[in-house]
């Protein structure tokens, strides 16, 4: 099981890139994709989702180009859009059934599965309600289980957590390391902590492009030693904001603890222990500033 | 926040988010292709035996007429569509917060439908000048005579138009597919109301047009009293439309519509009534509250169960940065997947979007359907073949007007079309559900000609039934919106199956009207076009 993404660019009309030249391998796992607003992130979702086609490169499924072939992916594939609708007439289970009848899926099979995944997103009970009574939440759910419908191969859940309440975001992380045994779940967010929890691989992107690609550990591992706290005054942290690169803020009675990334710490400033966000908005810096990852 | 500076900038962010959209280029399309249609002679005005002289006068009348007749037809339906924009874009929402009174609301909404619509009349306007150039048999430009029936009728019923828009958007009944039915008769009445008031011997009176929302009385008033000048014998018969009606046709000199005050007043008064038409939406308007969404939203907003629901359900002491929440939302649950191919099931999927499209209608909606094939079944054969199928197929309307515009419409395309083969395999299914609504509903009138061994009836019931979903399904495709064909399926039906006129009567409500091969070609060739679109879309998104 191979996903291979070869110098993918998206150009849209007017000449917006999207993406450009980018290149990823993946296998079996979790990866998380985070990057920033406008980075690329959900047109290289709809890429993979065979929504969208790449204006240049190739996506290769098992040695199979998606573009020529999509239906190779489609029978394999769970998608989560950023955005779905879902049609409010119909109750979370009538909504399933007709989606399982597009993914073709026969009868049984689909009666088994929807029971199950209902149950795994917490709408048993709420099953035959009409999805225009429901939360923005609990559409979210059913739009999680709708992906998981045919036992997908390759899961791709954009911004899955959004809307979610911080109950259901703890259980849906744990369901994503559930079922990254073998398969390929792709995680796109801005969530970071949804990515240290589940992900075993990070791919940042920046502006269309590949800021970095490598294991949670070896990320934090390149802020190892560069991770200050420092508590200023709520009177100075303005100029220190403008001095350094500052990634948390939190106040105390002795004034403001702010964790600063640098290769030189401030004047009092002691050493922490790096945690994921560090690593993250020290990488884009760095990619801002025209340092190789 | 309700001066006159914020209606501007209201209105020109709408005007520009609509001139900004590549279907407004359909739009500036029809009216160059109106403008195109009375220089190439396919729109012609006669009086009986008698047609003018092209000059300004007469070029301009006709313009006007054509402005004020289609464009308030097809122009209902390209700007009915103001607030829903706002509703899916949900710009609303922002807009609701703010200080802004809901009569200021409707009305600027009123005014950048008015915009759209007179820059139509506009086109109209700048086509005139050209038609005259190129085609004229008088080459002498009058601007006052050339222009002034196109702007002072085409703007004032652009604006009723406009207003009537705004009205229909904010009342929940008539803001789907019932209100764009219920405005082609309502046009159909509001254009025999003019025709009433066009008497010749009747001269023009104080506010003459209380009843002409066209101004047709007013400028054919004048020509009937101008051409029994020249013929006392003139009966007062005329006839405006489509076709190459001005063959043969003795020519007289028109020498332009008189303005009178009455005329003037009369077109004021419309838009006067369009200013208060827009103001009494406001009304109706819900100010975006999801909660007066009307009876269908309130109907699928109440929760139908007691009892706890999902989101409340969670009980197993959950910690919210625990881990104890894994118990039950563990990926175990989930039985092992037997991964098998899509095609044996097809029978399933259009079982699926059959009861899709029939989902959402009160009892009264499944009550009439069986009504129709009740009616078909009992009534004589003549009359459920003249009368009783055209009720049975004009009834389920709204639910064919869904094919191949819920995805775009509900935003799950991203969700269906990433399923393999999702294409061919779910417009196929769409189109038979379609086909399958068409026989529960007309089934009647097909056992009828069964049981009478009339096999050629029953072939122009069945090009019928193939016809009507594939006009819905290739409209619903390339238009992406209802609309199109409720507009002109409401239209069709009017003019071909209702009057048996042959080559449009897709019905075959009588022996002699009945084509049912050229309906099944069109509805093979309709079927095919909404494949090809949708698929070139797909690659192209």
């Amino acid at each position: 099981m191979q996903l291979a993404i070869e110098n993918v660019t998206k150009r849209y009309k007017k000449g917006v890139v999207a993406l450009c030249g980018f290149s990823l391998d993946l296998q079996p796992g979790v990866l998380g994709l985070l990057g920033p607003n406008g980075a690329g992130k959900t047109t290289l979702m709809s890429i993979l989702a065979t929504i969208t086609r790449a204006t240049e490169g190739r996506v290769l499924w098992n040695r199979t180009d998606i573009a020529r072939e999509p239906d190779v992916l489609r029978s394999v594939l769970g998608y989560l859009p950023q955005d779905f609708g879902v049609y409010p007439n119909l109750t979370a289970a009538e909504f399933l059934q007709y989606l399982a009848a597009v993914k073709g899926l026969d009868a049984a099979t689909a009666a088994r599965r929807i029971d199950e995944l209902l149950e795994l997103v917490n709408l048993t009970e709420a099953r035959k309600r009409p999805l225009g009574g429901f939360s923005g939440g609990m559409k979210q759910r059913v739009g999680i289980a709708q992906a998981l419908l045919n036992d997908p191969e390759l899961l791709i859940v954009d911004e899955p957590t959004a809307g979610l309440d911080p109950e259901e975001r703890v259980r849906f992380r744990n369901l994503l390391s559930d079922l990254s045994g073998e398969r390929i779940v792709i995680l796109s967010t801005h969530i970071v902590s949804d990515v240290e929890a589940t992900a075993t691989d990070i791919a940042l992107i920046a502006k269309g492009t590949l800021v970095a690609h490598a294991t949670p550990e070896a990320l934090l591992q390149q802020v190892e030693g560069k991770v200050w706290e420092w508590v200023v005054s709520s009177a100075d942290l303005t100029q220190a904001k403008q001095q350094y690169l500052i990634s948390s803020t939190t106040r105390r009675s002795d004034g403001v603890h702010a964790r600063v990334l640098g290769d030189e710490p401030p004047a009092g400033a002691q050493p922490v222990a790096p945690n994921l966000e560090d690593a993250y908005l020290f990488c884009l810096s760095e990619h801002r500033a025209g340092v190789p990852a | 926040m309700n001066g006159p500076r914020a209606l501007y900038h209201m209105v020109r962010a709408d005007f520009l988010e609509r001139v900004r959209r590549y279907s407004f280029l359909l739009t500036l399309g029809f009216a160059v292709y109106l403008g195109y249609a009375v220089y190439a002679g396919q729109v012609t005005l006669r009086l009986d035996k008698y047609s003018g002289i092209v000059n300004s006068a007469w070029l301009g009348a006709v313009l006007g007429l054509v402005s004020t007749v289609w464009l308030t037809l097809v122009g209902f339906y390209i700007v009915k569509n103001a607030i829903q924009r706002d509703r899916q874009t949900r710009v609303g929402q922002i807009l609701a917060t703010t200080p802004m009174s809901k009569s200021f609301y409707t009305l600027s909404k009123m005014l950048s439908n008015f915009a759209v619509l007179g820059l139509m009349v506009l086109i109209l306007a700048l086509a005139a000048v050209v038609i005259q150039l190129l085609h004229g048999e008088d080459a002498h430009i009058d601007l006052f005579a050339l222009l002034s029936p196109i702007l002072i009728l085409g703007l004032s019923a652009a604006a009723a138009c406009a207003a009537v828009a705004v009205l229909f958007e904010s009342l929940p009944v008539l803001r789907g597919g019932i209100g764009n039915i219920v405005y082609f008769f309502l046009w159909i009445f509001m254009l025999s109301m003019s025709v009433t008031e066009m008497v010749p011997s009747h001269p023009a009176s104080w506010l003459h047009g209380l009843g002409d929302y066209s101004g047709i009385a007013a400028v054919m008033g004048q020509m009937h009293a101008a051409v029994l000048k020249i013929d006392p014998q003139y009966t007062g018969a005329s006839s405006f439309g489509i076709g190459p009606m001005n063959l043969g046709a003795k020519k007289f000199l028109w020498t332009g519509v008189r303005w009178s005050a009455g005329i003037l007043a009369g077109r004021l008064m419309w838009v006067a009534i369009a200013v208060a038409l827009s103001l009494l939406a406001a009304v109706f308007f819900d100010r975006f509250d999801p909660a007066r969404g009307g009876w269908l939203s309130e109907k699928t907003a109440k929760p139908k169960q007691k009892g706890k629901l999902g989101e409340a359900a969670l009980q197993e002491g959950v910690a919210v940065n625990g881990q104890s929440v894994s118990a039950r939302a563990s990926a175990a649950h989930l039985t092992t997947f037997t991964r098998t191919g899509p095609r044996m099931r097809f029978v399933a999927l259009v079982l699926a979007e059959l009861r899709l499209m029939l989902r959402g209608h009160g009892w009264w909606w499944y009550a009439g359907a069986a009504g129709m094939f009740i009616g078909c079944m009992a009534s004589s054969l003549d009359d459920a073949r003249t009368g009783f199928i055209a009720a049975a197929w004009i009834w389920p309307i709204l639910v064919w007007s869904q094919m191949g515009t819920r995805e775009s419409q509900y935003s799950t395309g991203a969700l269906i079309f990433s399923a393999p083969r999702a294409v061919p395999r779910q417009l196929l299914a769409i189109y038979a559900a379609g086909v399958l609504v068409a026989m529960l509903t007309g089934g009647g009138l097909a056992l009828h000609f069964m049981f009478a061994g009339d096999f050629a009836a029953l072939g122009g019931w069945a090009a019928g039934a193939c016809f009507i979903p594939a006009m819905a399904l290739g409209l619903g495709v390339t238009t992406g919106t209802r609309k199109a064909f409720e507009a002109v399926y409401t239209m069709w039906w009017y003019v071909g199956p209702l009057h048996h006129i042959p080559r449009l009567d897709f019905m075959g409500t009588t022996a002699d009207s009945s084509t049912p091969v050229r309906f099944l070609v069109a509805a093979l060739a309709l079927v095919v076009t909404a494949y090809f679109w949708r698929t070139v879309r797909l690659r192209y998104a």
